[in-house]
């Protein structure tokens, strides 16, 4: 009994994985058909580390990349921002801070810190600081007015990845909220979330 | 189709030459070399009867950024040979010399892996892990998120269709565009999290987690050429390794 | 007969919700019984579904009383892994019942097999013999997630059934589905009790109830209000104050009945109508 236990979780932990990975699909076609300046690519990676921890949302973040990379290689090096994202989602969850919006946009920060320290130095070392997307200009504009390269490359990152993950967590937020108990109650984190108090 | 020599490769094998392409690219200095492979992917591409997908996919996903990665180094790597100046920007022979050999790369590397997944079935590949000893949750997980995309895409398609009809707008200002994001994926999102309770319960039905090791219709074979080829690449890279750092 | 299912004072409440949703239930069911659960929505059947297949507590959690034993074994001391190849399920959404990982139907009927570690040569024979039994041979190619619900519900069925199962428990199957589809259903259903499987089925079509169950389990507010066989549930009036359909010719005879019309059994099939009318006060039947 003790171990159904366990595999029931991952069960539905599981089945959660594919569901993220193809929102955080949908949520960049979106974001692009609406012209968004912003990529939300991440919701799904996010909202699994919130509602069933780190280490699933590692995997999402893992498949997500891969995936994408069946059609373009730029994004295999970048699986490892994905999986950082999702386990610090998933450990900011942990520690309470997507209970409350003010908390949820300061994980929001976190994580863009998170994406930023390890993207920049896979940008840098393998794209040569610049792999196309919108940080591509903001960080030849830095370069240009003379700025070293790790700076601007951290800075152009930073500046274009915190209002997408802000805006992601608080999506993720609103989300969570909608979910009903009985859905959280067989997620690992979802009784933090759970409208009502239940004794476990 | 699946006569061809090429593809009916195990998928492993296909995997380790990306693998392969990727170390000896590495190890072999300059940019001429890393050049080169590209030509040879095409012919490979050719003979398996690939080459249109693989050359608009190259074309699509690589173009734009080995394009702007040299001009990046171009114009910003540090260097003190100026072949061309104007205002605050200057090309520099070192900047040159480095677009070209991170481009080779770039180009030498993702071309690779592109080639393989055209060559290979994302579910023959799955399954090669599999026998590998990837955990059938893992492999599970794969196979049913490329089945879920599509059907995801084309839903958050019917939901946005619905929006628009019932006057939710989808052109006009930032922030009008920013509020059709949420009414589409939050029920797209909550609606695929409904139906997962059912999912768990048909996998329990079909004996998912029963405590047995699964049989599988679909085998891979492997011939004598995969047996032979994986110890041809780890030959070459162990080769290229004592020419580079011993002799 | 040996017993298959038993159920002694169970109760039990999803860990979300502070009601009891099955109180203090108890029935067994012998092995080769085709016994049916009806009951208005909310009435427990479901519930009382995924409790004989060990969904409830394995899957579902929330506190269980009483004993649940299937086939002769606590449901407790199973693991819910072991439960599949003993009782197949099957529910009412058809549109969620596929693996979501095979490209074809012969495929999708083959993955629970797959699971079990039955050797490939022989699931290809047992998957061939299924799709004939099942008339879904016209379908093997065709990818699952392109078929109807009608079509869907077979292949669940089938996907089922290929497992060779003691005992199915069969969830609504035809709620989502029009009438030839419902008859294709009962039809697969008949064959399994003619192979002397142990039938579970939730069901509002109550003339096919009338037509093929033998037993009747009569759910009310959680609570098992009457059981017994079929033709006794109905004729009993007690069966009336809970407000569940009858089969159409029942509902007809007793109105008839009502009107003053004397009856000299309360019919439960079509056919025996006339029987009921002409007979009246002659003989009683059986």
């Amino acid at each position: 009994m003790k171990r159904s236990f366990k595999d029931d979780f991952n069960m539905m932990a599981m089945l959660l994985i594919p569901i993220a990975v193809a929102v955080n699909l949908v949520g960049f076609q979106l974001a692009n058909v609406l012209r968004l300046p912003i990529f939300l690519d991440t919701i799904g990676t996010i909202l699994v580390g919130v509602i069933a921890g780190p280490w699933v949302a590692l995997l999402a973040g893992l498949i997500t990349n891969l995936i994408n990379a069946i059609f373009n290689p730029v994004y295999l090096p970048y699986a490892l921002t994905s999986m950082a994202i999702g386990v610090g989602a998933g450990y900011l969850s942990k520690y309470g801070f997507f209970k409350k919006i003010p908390k949820t946009i300061v994980a929001g920060v976190i994580i863009t810190f998170i994406a930023v320290i390890i993207s920049a130095p896979i940008t840098v070392l393998v794209f040569g600081g610049a792999t196309g997307n919108t940080s591509s200009l903001i960080t030849a504009t830095f370069l240009a007015s003379g700025q070293q390269l790790w700076t601007a490359v951290f800075s152009s990152s930073f500046i274009t990845e915190v209002a997408d993950k802000v805006a992601s967590v608080l999506i993720v937020y609103f989300i969570v909220k909608g979910m009903s108990d009985r859905y959280l109650s067989k997620m690992n984190y979802g009784h933090l979330y759970m409208k009502r108090n239940n004794k476990k | 189709m699946k006569q061809n020599i090429l593809l009916q490769l195990h998928p492993l094998t296909k995997f380790y030459f990306s693998l392969f392409i990727l170390v000896i690219v590495l190890i072999i200095p300059g940019y001429s070399f890393a050049f080169a492979i590209f030509p040879v992917l095409v012919l490979i591409a050719v003979f398996a009867g690939v080459s249109k997908e693989f050359l608009s996919i190259v074309l699509k996903a690589l173009l734009s950024v080995l394009i702007i990665v040299f001009i990046m180094q171009m114009f910003f790597y540090p260097g003190d040979h100026v072949l061309w100046n104007w205002g605050i920007f200057s090309i520099k022979q070192e900047g040159v010399d480095y677009g070209l050999l991170l481009t080779s790369r770039i180009l030498a590397i993702g071309s690779s892996f592109i080639l393989f997944f055209r060559m290979t079935e994302v579910r023959d590949f799955v399954k090669s892990l599999e026998d590998k000893g990837l955990p059938p949750m893992g492999a599970y997980v794969v196979l049913s998120t490329l089945q879920i995309i599509p059907e995801m895409k084309r839903q958050a398609n019917t939901i946005m269709e619905a929006q628009k009809t019932r006057g939710v707008e989808t052109e006009g200002s930032l922030l009008i565009r920013a509020k059709a994001f949420i009414p589409t994926l939050t029920p797209l999102i909550l609606s695929s999290i409904a139906g997962t309770e059912e999912r768990a319960i048909t996998l329990e039905s079909r004996a998912f987690s029963a405590p047995v090791k699964k049989t599988s219709l679909h085998q891979l074979t492997k011939s004598n050429v995969d047996r032979v080829l994986p110890i041809v690449y780890v030959l070459i890279i162990v080769g290229l390794l004592v020419w580079r750092f011993f002799l | 007969m040996t017993v298959m299912i038993d159920l002694k004072n169970v109760s039990y409440r999803y860990p979300v919700s502070d009601d009891f949703v099955l109180k203090n239930v108890s029935f067994s069911i012998e092995k080769g019984k085709f016994t049916a659960i009806i009951g208005n929505n909310g009435s427990g059947k479901t519930t009382l579904c995924n409790t004989i297949r060990g969904f409830v507590p394995h899957f579902y959690k929330g506190d269980l009383e009483g004993d649940v034993i299937v086939d002769q074994t606590k449901i407790l001391d199973y693991q819910l892994g072991q439960l599949g190849e003993k009782v197949g399920y099957v529910f009412q959404n058809p549109f969620i019942q596929v693996s979501g990982v095979k490209d074809n139907v012969f495929e999708e009927v083959a993955y629970g097999l797959e699971n079990l570690g039955v050797p490939v040569e022989e699931i290809i024979v047992r998957v061939e013999e299924i799709l004939k039994l099942v008339k879904i041979e016209h379908l093997r190619e065709k990818n699952p997630f392109e078929l109807s619900g009608g079509q869907r519900q077979r292949v669940a069925l089938a996907s089922i059934i290929v497992m060779d199962p003691e005992i199915l428990v069969i969830d609504e199957p035809t709620s989502q589905l029009d009438p030839v589809g419902t008859e294709q259903i009962f039809d697969i259903i008949r064959l399994m009790k003619e192979r002397g499987k142990t039938i579970i089925l939730v069901e509002h079509k109550m003339d096919l109830i009338a037509e093929y169950a033998d037993d009747l389990l009569v759910m009310h507010e959680g609570e098992l209000v009457m059981q017994g066989p079929v033709r006794e549930v109905f004729a009993n009036p007690e069966f009336e104050k809970y407000q569940i359909q009858y089969p159409h010719v029942t509902e007809i005879a007793l109105q008839l009945q009502k009107m003053g019309t004397p009856l000299a059994f309360l019919p439960i099939r079509d056919e025996e109508l006339a029987e009921a009318l002409n007979m009246t006060g002659v003989k009683i039947h059986d």
